[in-house]
């Protein structure tokens, strides 16, 4: 009687820790999909070599976008739990979400190295829901992280929807970045090639989410 | 204050119906032991979820570890099998057949995980309590205290009424409606796991986006369920008090009798009450903690040629002034204007932040407020840029006048619409 017991005990026992197996392959899985907002990230760092590994950085993110070409940027989407931030940012009760946009630069004649970060960006974005309503707006805010400098915003997003994402990008100029335009040390281009017609935008439509819990 | 209530309520007062019934169940099929077992499983998620509460703020180890999210998903794994054992063995137990220690340590491993997996982020609220510049001394600070307090009370009450009146019925009856409650739960807690893992791009498709979107926007859904399943057993007590046919062989022992119903009836009184605080909190109060503030009417200023023109008599009191401006594109753009405490300038600028758009500021026991975010503005940074401040705008100051011309207002328009 006491043996049968012991055996149930036991048994019962190993089916647990087998579960507890079972979330770390589930973890597992997750480190080994290939997030390439992760990738770009690497990209990146051969260039600035100054941010750490988002591993390292010491959060997850989760993607919404990647690798899309904006003129001369690639710009790639991702989110994760609010952040306190300095300088009055500090409360985040009310926010479900970070949401960060990350623009490094691709081959171009404007004088960033590939991969490079681009400052002095105004980076506005629109949440937009699946029934056309608008769900967020406004315009990013520039800060570092652990991982490195991007733009982003602590976002309240409490419905689970399917949404569609616009980041609108101001020419850097309106915030006082000049390029040299001599040819002995100016990279060769000008923002007008890019911003002649406007602001440039990227538009995903089709970013399933729910709310997490952080 | 209510939000902390409300907050606090939707995460454990389930858990606590749950483990209030066990404790409730697991003792009247496996007596003392089953108590013993159920108790050290409830301790030990206590102090997982310290433990974890204690890591998520203070250290990265959670967040390297895949996330809160990740290890949630843990947790309901755990859970999961532990419900599934729990139920095969119910229906053992209640065939009488042997497995009643097998029985209460998976009852015990489920209360366990429900603790775990509900408790950390509670403990976690008092930690944001004088965020937004609330002191410590701060009635803000305060009423944080009471709705979290009020919260874990409420939270106390209902496990205490569950476990008074599950051990008031038949076995098979707490048995049945316990295992309705702990299914929808199980339930809801596999539609959360895969929500993490779907967006963590773990599993996709859009059955699987679908079955999440639902569950998560409403989650009060399974809470009202849980709680109708359990109000059956203090209604069912309620009427079977009203008609008391125990058999009594002397007037003390029919006193006993009375006075054991009487305690049934304030025990399922109790629980129905609460549950009745818990829809509240739901509704009303989740209304009211979620109602947009009236902003302040704009009030009137002279409008001339090129720029609209604000005495400083109209707003040297020290209360927030709102005025607006409407555009040639039809557009009204809002600005407000503060005198600083001591000192003789203006806080000028758009009723917009960058951050939050146009939702407007507010004065809240003489400061100045976001109306989305809830930020406390410093009052002497007002027309400075940055964070949540208002937008900056242009103006001047001309023999006692402030100055706002409407090119800066139209130049804003944009963020009005």
């Amino acid at each position: 009687m006491k043996l049968r017991r012991t055996v149930a005990l036991i048994a019962a026992l190993g089916m647990v820790f087998s579960l507890a197996a079972c979330g770390s392959k589930e973890d597992t899985a997750a480190k080994a999909e290939p997030e390439v907002k992760e990738e770009v990230k690497e990209e990146a760092e051969v260039e600035t070599e100054q941010a750490a590994e988002p591993a390292d950085a010491g959060f997850t993110e989760f993607p919404i976008f990647e690798d899309e070409e904006v003129g001369f940027m690639n710009v790639s989407a991702v989110y994760f739990q609010p952040v306190p931030m300095s300088n009055g940012n500090e409360n985040i009760e009310d926010f479900n979400i970070h949401l960060e946009c990350d623009v490094s630069a691709l081959e171009n004649d404007l004088g960033y190295g590939l991969g490079d970060w681009i400052p002095y960006l105004t980076v506005d974005y629109d949440v937009v829901g699946s029934d056309g309503a608008l769900a967020a707006k406004g315009t990013f805010m520039v800060m570092s992280a652990s991982d490195g400098p991007h733009y982003g915003a602590n976002v309240k997003l409490d419905k689970a929807d399917t949404y569609s994402v616009t980041f609108t990008f101001h020419n850097p100029e309106e915030n006082g970045y000049l390029i040299h335009l001599d040819s002995e040390t100016g990279p060769g281009g000008t923002f007008d090639k890019y911003f002649a017609d406007g602001n440039l935008s990227v538009t995903y439509d089709g970013w399933d989410y729910t709310p997490q819990e952080w | 204050m209510l939000n902390y209530l409300i907050n606090v309520t939707k995460s454990v007062a389930v858990a606590a119906i749950m483990i209030g019934l066990m404790h409730a169940f697991v003792p009247s099929v496996d007596g003392r032991r089953g108590l013993k077992i159920l108790r050290i499983g409830c301790i030990a998620g206590v102090a997982a979820a310290v433990v974890m509460a204690v890591l998520k703020n203070t250290t990265k180890i959670i967040d390297n570890s895949g996330g809160a999210g990740m290890w949630n998903v843990r947790i309901f794994a755990v859970s999961t099998i532990a419900l599934i054992v729990y139920y095969i063995f119910t229906y053992k137990v209640m065939k009488k057949d042997k497995g009643k220690l097998i029985f209460s340590i998976f009852a015990a491993i489920l209360a366990g995980t429900l603790i775990w997996y509900a408790l950390p982020e509670v403990l976690l609220y008092p930690a944001n309590f004088s965020l937004n510049g609330a002191s410590y001394f701060s009635t803000a600070f305060i009423y944080r205290l009471l709705g979290f307090v009020l919260g874990l009370v409420l939270t106390i009450l209902i496990f205490l009424g569950a476990q008074a009146v599950g051990k008031r019925i038949r076995l098979e009856t707490t048995a049945l409606i316990l295992n309705v409650i702990l299914l929808i739960n199980g339930f809801q807690q596999v539609t959360k796991g895969l929500q993490v893992l779907h967006a963590k791009r773990i599993v996709n498709g859009h059955l699987i986006f679908n079955l999440v979107r639902f569950t998560s926007n409403h989650s009060d859904l399974f809470i009202y369920l849980m709680m109708i399943a359990a109000v059956v057993i203090p209604v069912i007590l309620w009427a079977k008090s009203m008609n008391v046919n125990e058999p009594y062989e002397n007037s003390a022992e029919h006193r006993k009798i009375k006075a054991k119903w009487r305690g049934i009836r304030r025990w399922s009184t109790l629980l129905i009450v609460c549950f009745v605080v818990v829809t509240l909190n739901l509704t009303v109060f989740a209304a009211i903690a979620n109602k947009v503030v009236e902003l302040s009417p704009v009030e009137e200023c002279e409008v001339r040629e090129d720029a609209l023109y604000i005495p400083f008599t109209q707003v040297e009191d020290g209360h927030l002034h709102r005025f607006a401006f409407t555009t040639p594109d039809d557009i009204t753009v809002r600005f407000i204007v503060i005198k600083k405490p001591n000192s003789s300038s203006y806080g000028i600028g758009l009723d917009a932040c960058d951050i939050c758009g146009e939702t407007g500021y507010y004065e809240r026991n003489g400061q100045v407020v976001c109306n989305l975010c809830d930020v406390v503005m410093n009052i002497n940074t007002i027309g400075f840029k940055g964070g949540c401040n208002p937008i900056v705008i242009d103006y001047s100051i001309e023999n006692g006048y402030i100055v706002v011309p409407k090119y800066t207002l139209i130049d804003h328009q944009n963020e009005f619409k």
